[in-house]
């Protein structure tokens, strides 16, 4: 008896094995087939009115900001479409999310990438179409006025094919500091390290916000990369640079040691927020709401945003914070952080890759970018012969529904840009560059945030964390000197 | 076909829990397997390569000091969740003010019902360096200047342990606290008839009736050790990760961070194979098998 059920079991589990072998089947064979549908798919620009059917997204941003305003979005998306929109926005770890999603052979037509790393992975995995003959046949998307011609080599492979298209414009990450202290100090905007500790100084010395505590800081950051604006006085750029053909990591040069003195200066004279290792993102901006810091280092789009927070908070507010260049090199160089941009890419085994063709036109024009940034109309906003109202629904999506700024040069807001916003993506564009980040810089990484980050709290000599980065990365031969 | 007839019903009401065990446990489990002898992509061939994925892992620096962080914090939980609950529970059982002790129980069970994503939280706070509960408290009464728990390698393993100790001590205090109940009181009445102290009392009879709950208790946290991850995900930062990341955590990264699920399944085999061995190991020690 005890055999048979054992034969039962096992039966069972061998049924279901079997079927799940053959869903895995399944699931990797429309790969092959949407493979070849998707490469010879980009001969002509998409027919807007001839596509229709069903279109199903991975989106990690674009969409609605509840479900209910997802919900209505992908109604409205769908509308302008003519197409049958399913807009899957997962709530939280959307990078796993995609991750399953592809290896299950779960089938979307579109997928929302931020990471161009993980674009490279994807191409070697084999997961990404080329739509190389899609963007250079496409009138929307080929106008230069609508994507610059030289961004798109942003979203190509080692084999110099385009991989995904923009889905909106990606600014850069800044210093960015209270200018209405700035101004009760009698204060400079600094422009070298040294006044640029004078004024973290007075900050937190000198009472900016006036309650008679000192309760305030200097400045605070998240995280390495958001140092950058300040590792430009030293020339240095974050992630890897190619020197003479070898790979080098300024970060881990002798050139930053200074650099990580000076930090452990501020953080030694409590000028710097002493949880600057644990803080993530959303601690560092509530600090700089809450008046208890001068200075942090962030987006660019979040000038506006801190601005337009405060402002919907009290009308009568004298928060001003502004985006700053970051501090120049000796040289006059000035190094700043573009970020990674926001792309959609289609999936090998994509089942409407001619809708998501569609959708991909759509989201460069007027339409798109309307819907991107302020919603849905009658939701987020209304309009009254020709004048544009945003909703209270639509005010607290702070005009982004995935798209807050945009490449289509031809097409322009209703609404005002945010307060300094402005002159801080001026800054970006100015500026700002790509990082390079190779295959090894996650192991890289580890390694020099770790002992960066020692450094920088003082824990350890910045002379010492310095050698020992590169031994240790040498050793794991993440660098070539 | 008689014992099958006569035991029909009870087969049919295992098959449900059958069903589950094999679609959620041991056919990932299979699939796992497979895939750590794969190439494995994400779409597309996914070729057989042998051991390379378990080599690729073995030869990796990471992997290693990601098993020597498991066996210290996980041995550190080990021996706390064992020892810290064990004392509380027999502390528990001397109080006889009845709502105190009730009172108590709840309290040091309510950490157990928390996620770590709030416990994580909870502790970041109160260890921050500068408005942490902690760094005041040591400040005001010892003239201490702030210490960068979180931050600093030689607290972190300490605040891991410390704190996954506490936030089950709770869970393991009941059971330690249902193996006392459970003793029988002619024990204790025999013991102080022949002028046990209550130390005596202790040392004598509940610690040896408490054999086989401790072992059950060893046996649960043994099983665990290995596989820590919430916590360390949720507190962990980039200056103590050389300290803190564990196998779990390794292959987090590996699978879905870089993307190579391959490595990623073999070194989550390595892990199931540790536990195993560990199981083995322990159930052997305390043997197990005569409770």
């Amino acid at each position: 008896m005890k055999f048979k059920f054992s034969a039962a079991l096992s039966a069972v589990a061998a049924g279901v094995l079997l079927l799940s072998a053959c869903a895995g089947q399944d699931s990797s064979s429309p790969a092959a087939t949407g493979s070849s549908e998707a490469s010879d798919s980009g001969a002509s620009a998409v027919s807007t009115d001839s596509v229709g059917g069903k279109l199903v997204i991975l989106s990690g941003n674009v969409g609605g900001k509840t479900p209910e305003g997802n919900e209505k979005f992908a109604k409205a998306l769908g509308d302008k479409l003519g197409l049958d929109v399913t807009l899957d926005k997962p709530a939280s770890d959307y990078d796993q999310k995609v991750l399953t999603a592809l290896g299950s052979g779960a089938k979307y037509d579109l997928i929302e990438v931020s990471d161009l790393a993980k674009l490279n992975a994807f191409i070697s995995q084999g997961v990404v179409t080329d739509v190389t003959d899609f963007v250079q046949n496409s009138p929307v998307l080929s106008d230069p006025s609508v994507i610059p011609t030289a961004e798109w080599d942003q979203l190509k492979g080692k084999d110099g094919k385009i991989y995904g298209v923009f889905s909106k414009f990606q600014g850069a990450t800044m210093p960015i500091v209270r200018k209405d202290w700035l101004n009760k100090l009698n204060l400079q905007e600094p422009k070298t390290l040294d006044e640029l500790y004078d004024v973290l100084k007075a900050f937190k010395e000198d009472d900016p916000d006036g309650n008679g505590k000192a309760d305030t800081y200097g400045l605070s950051t998240s995280g390495l990369y958001d140092i950058q604006g300040i590792m430009s006085a030293a020339g240095l750029k974050y992630r890897y640079v190619i020197k003479d053909g070898k790979r080098t990591i300024p970060y881990a040069s002798d050139a930053a040691i200074p650099m990580y003195e000076w930090f452990a200066k501020l953080v030694k004279e409590g000028i710097m927020d002493p949880n600057f290792v644990t803080n993530d993102t959303a601690k560092m901006r509530n600090l700089f709401l809450s008046d208890r810091v001068g200075m942090i280092t962030y987006w660019d789009a979040w000038v506006g945003m801190f601005n337009n927070l405060k402002k919907q908070e009290d009308p009568n507010t004298t928060f001003q914070a502004e985006g700053m260049a970051s501090i120049p090199a000796a040289d006059g160089a000035i190094l700043m952080r573009r970020g990674d941009p926001d792309f959609w890419i289609i999936p090998k085994n994509a089942p409407h890759p001619e809708a998501a063709k569609k959708f991909l036109e759509f989201w460069q024009t007027q339409d798109g970018i309307l819907l991107g940034s302020l919603g849905v109309e009658g939701y987020d906003y209304t309009v009254d012969n020709g004048v544009y109202t945003l909703t209270d629904t639509g005010k607290q999506a702070n005009m982004d529904h995935g798209v807050p700024f945009w490449y289509n040069s031809n097409v322009k807001s209703p609404f005002p840009a945010l307060p300094g916003v402005e002159d801080a993506m001026a800054l970006s564009k100015k500026y700002a560059t790509l990082e390079l980040s190779l295959p090894t810089w996650p192991d890289a990484e580890k390694i020099v945030t770790n002992y960066a980050l020692k450094a920088m709290s003082g824990q350890m000599p910045a002379k010492d964390a310095v050698a020992q980065m590169q031994k240790e990365l040498k050793d794991a031969n993440l660098i070539d000197e | 076909m008689k014992t099958l007839k006569k035991y029909g019903p009870f087969y049919l009401l295992m098959l449900p829990v059958a069903i589950y065990f094999i679609l959620f446990s041991y056919y990932p489990l299979v699939k796992g397997l497979q895939t750590s002898f794969q190439d494995y992509k994400l779409m597309g061939a996914r070729p057989y390569v042998g051991f390379a994925n378990y080599e690729t892992v073995g030869h990796d620096p990471t992997f290693w000091n990601a098993f020597w962080n498991t066996l210290i914090i996980g041995g550190g939980i080990w021996i706390g969740g064992f020892f810290a609950p064990l004392i509380v529970a027999l502390s528990l059982n001397e109080v006889l003010h009845r709502p105190f002790k009730k009172a108590a129980q709840l309290i040091l069970y309510v950490p157990h019902l928390l996620s770590w994503v709030v416990i994580g939280g909870v502790c970041i706070f109160l260890l921050s360096p500068d408005t942490g509960f902690v760094n005041l408290l040591l400040g005001k009464l010892l003239g201490l200047k702030p210490i960068n728990f979180l931050a600093e390698d030689s607290w972190a393993r300490g605040i891991m342990i410390g704190s996954a100790v506490w936030k089950d001590m709770g869970y393991n205090c009941i059971l330690f606290l249902a193996g006392i109940v459970a003793i029988n009181p002619s024990l204790y009445e025999a013991a102080r008839m022949d002028g046990a102290t209550r130390w005596q009392q202790l040392l004598y009879v509940t610690l040896p009736q408490l054999a086989n709950t401790m072992k059950v208790i060893l046996l649960l946290n043994t099983l665990g050790i290995l596989r820590i991850f919430d916590q360390i995900f949720v507190m962990r930062n980039p200056a103590i990760a050389g300290k803190v990341d564990v196998l779990m955590m390794y292959t987090f990264q590996k699978g879905i961070m870089e993307i190579r699920i391959g490595p990623a399944a073999a070194a989550s085999f390595y892990v199931v194979l540790l536990t195993l061995l560990l199981t083995v190991a322990v159930r052997k020690m305390t043997r197990f098998d005569e409770v």
